[in-house]
């Protein structure tokens, strides 16, 4: 069996891993580096569940080899906050309801964190741009789009809106 | 064999099997072309990626070797050469969608850009995978077409420089061979007077791929009053993009009012072969294939309009 060795910076931690040239980012992040925060849906790049930040771009991880991302700086949910200090988008979501099931929250909050580093004071057809490429089959997206504005006012007073 | 593999969950653990996989990430063009030639129709080009791994979702494992372009520099770039503008294969529909020169050149190759997929796909999916993939619904090759692009392909014996147009076979299918690399995508700098129009039809905004699209390019003379050029292309209405020629004689040396734009819809309707799938109806496509064209020549003439009131 063929393996490659890639390096990668996976939420401000280096990782030397070995894989398979097949191997896709996704099974990296969720069975080697066991951050399960990382969903699959779909796997085809309809859903982002999978959805993570990659040098600064959101991309869907099922849709990335794994060695494509050699040499990549990567955040995952896990990479936002801590269960003592949640990330304010993440709180955002709390308090105002936009979680139910949970299985589309992590792609949604990372798609949130980048649509406001990009633009801090998006409107709400530019927030729907922002998420149009993750599905939730539970809120009908109000409620998300409800917390992403919420974060807006957030992160605006408290200026912590850079990239971690 | 196929049994013993029968229990992978999809698309995970793929390469969990003892067929060697190899992977190549060159920085020159010439060091992937010699991997080309050598590997020939064993190995795998990946650029993005949006496409190849939605098709080797569950059969990653049947990929023996890998050709990923990603280091390869100058098939990122984007920049004008004179009376052209050169766009490396590798640029993402991110880039098309947010550069100043397309933006300017060529305003709705920048809209089309922007209306693939979603963010995530943006991001990752290039000009040369949404080429080389060859769908009849790609969202680029309509406005390519009508810019009258051209296609550098390279391998390691010659270089060759062949139309938008006779790039495409069919559905999937091009004239590609398997030790050739696209490039660059080459567009001429449009004339002055230029007017554009992009409408591509689905049944959503994001990720959706379109049921119909239509790229309208239109120059005028010097007096910006006589059409001088058009080209109006299609997508998702034949097994490949293509160019409705008939157009042509019905509307350049004319002007705007000289025209009948009911006609000339009912003309391109004709001129299409669509199928019945997922995504439309034939009669539905027939239908709406002739709506917007009526709708794009609207939008030009108003534009058009505005600039004669300058």
């Amino acid at each position: 069996m063929t393996k490659l060795k890639i390096e990668l910076m996976v939420n401000r931690k280096k990782r030397k891993i070995e894989i398979t040239p097949s191997t896709r980012l996704i099974d990296l992040l969720r069975d080697d580096l066991q951050l399960t925060g990382t969903k699959e849906g779909c796997g085809k790049g309809e859903c982002g569940a999978c959805t993570v930040i990659m040098n600064g771009e959101l991309v869907a991880s099922c849709l990335v080899l794994a060695p494509q991302a050699d040499g990549a700086v990567i955040t995952t949910i896990e990479g936002l906050g801590s269960s003592d200090h949640l990330d304010p988008i993440q709180e955002a979501f709390i308090e105002s309801g936009a979680v139910q099931c949970g299985f589309c929250t992590p792609g949604m909050i990372l798609a949130a964190r980048r649509l406001l580093e990009e633009n801090p004071h998006p409107d709400e057809e530019e927030i729907k741009r922002g998420i149009s490429g993750n599905l939730c089959r539970c809120t009908g997206y109000q409620k998300i789009i409800e917390a992403i504005k919420l974060s807006i006012a957030r992160l605006s007073k408290s200026d912590s809106g850079k990239a971690k | 064999m196929e049994a013993s593999f029968g229990d992978l969950k999809k698309g995970q653990k793929n390469c969990q099997r003892t067929v060697p996989c190899q992977y190549f990430a060159p920085q020159k063009i010439e060091e992937a072309l010699e991997i080309l030639s050598k590997y020939g129709k064993e190995i795998k080009i990946i650029a993005g990626g949006t496409d190849l791994l939605v098709q080797y979702y569950d059969r990653l494992y049947e990929v023996s070797a890998w050709l990923d372009l990603k280091n390869i520099e100058e098939l990122k770039e984007i920049k004008i050469d004179q009376n052209q503008i050169e766009i490396g294969a590798m640029s993402t529909h991110t880039q098309l969608e947010s550069s100043a020169d397309i933006k300017r050149y060529y305003p709705i190759l920048s809209q089309a850009a922007s209306d693939i997929g979603s963010p995530q796909i943006r991001n990752r999916g290039t000009i040369g995978g949404n080429i080389v993939n060859a769908s009849p619904a790609g969202d680029l090759l309509p406005a390519l077409i009508a810019y009258r692009a051209q296609f550098k392909l390279v391998s390691h014996k010659e270089e060759s420089i062949v139309s938008a147009e006779d790039f495409f076979l069919g559905p999937k299918k091009t004239i590609l061979k398997f030790e050739q690399l696209l490039s660059k995508i080459i567009i001429p700098i449009p004339e002055q007077n230029t007017y554009s129009s992009w409408i591509k039809i689905g049944k959503r905004k994001a990720l959706m791929v379109a049921t119909v699209s239509l790229a309208l390019v239109l120059s005028m003379a010097e007096d910006n009053k006589i059409i001088q050029e058009v080209k109006v292309c299609l997508g998702s209405v034949a097994s490949t993009p293509f160019e409705i020629m008939e157009i042509r004689e019905k509307m350049i040396g004319r002007q705007f009012k000289q025209l009948d734009f009911n006609e000339l819809g009912q003309l391109v309707e004709d001129r299409i072969s669509p199928i019945d799938d997922i995504r439309g109806t034939k009669g539905y496509r027939q239908e709406v294939t002739k709506n917007i064209m009526i709708n794009a020549l609207e939008k030009i003439q108003e534009t058009w309009g505005q600039s004669q009131n300058d």
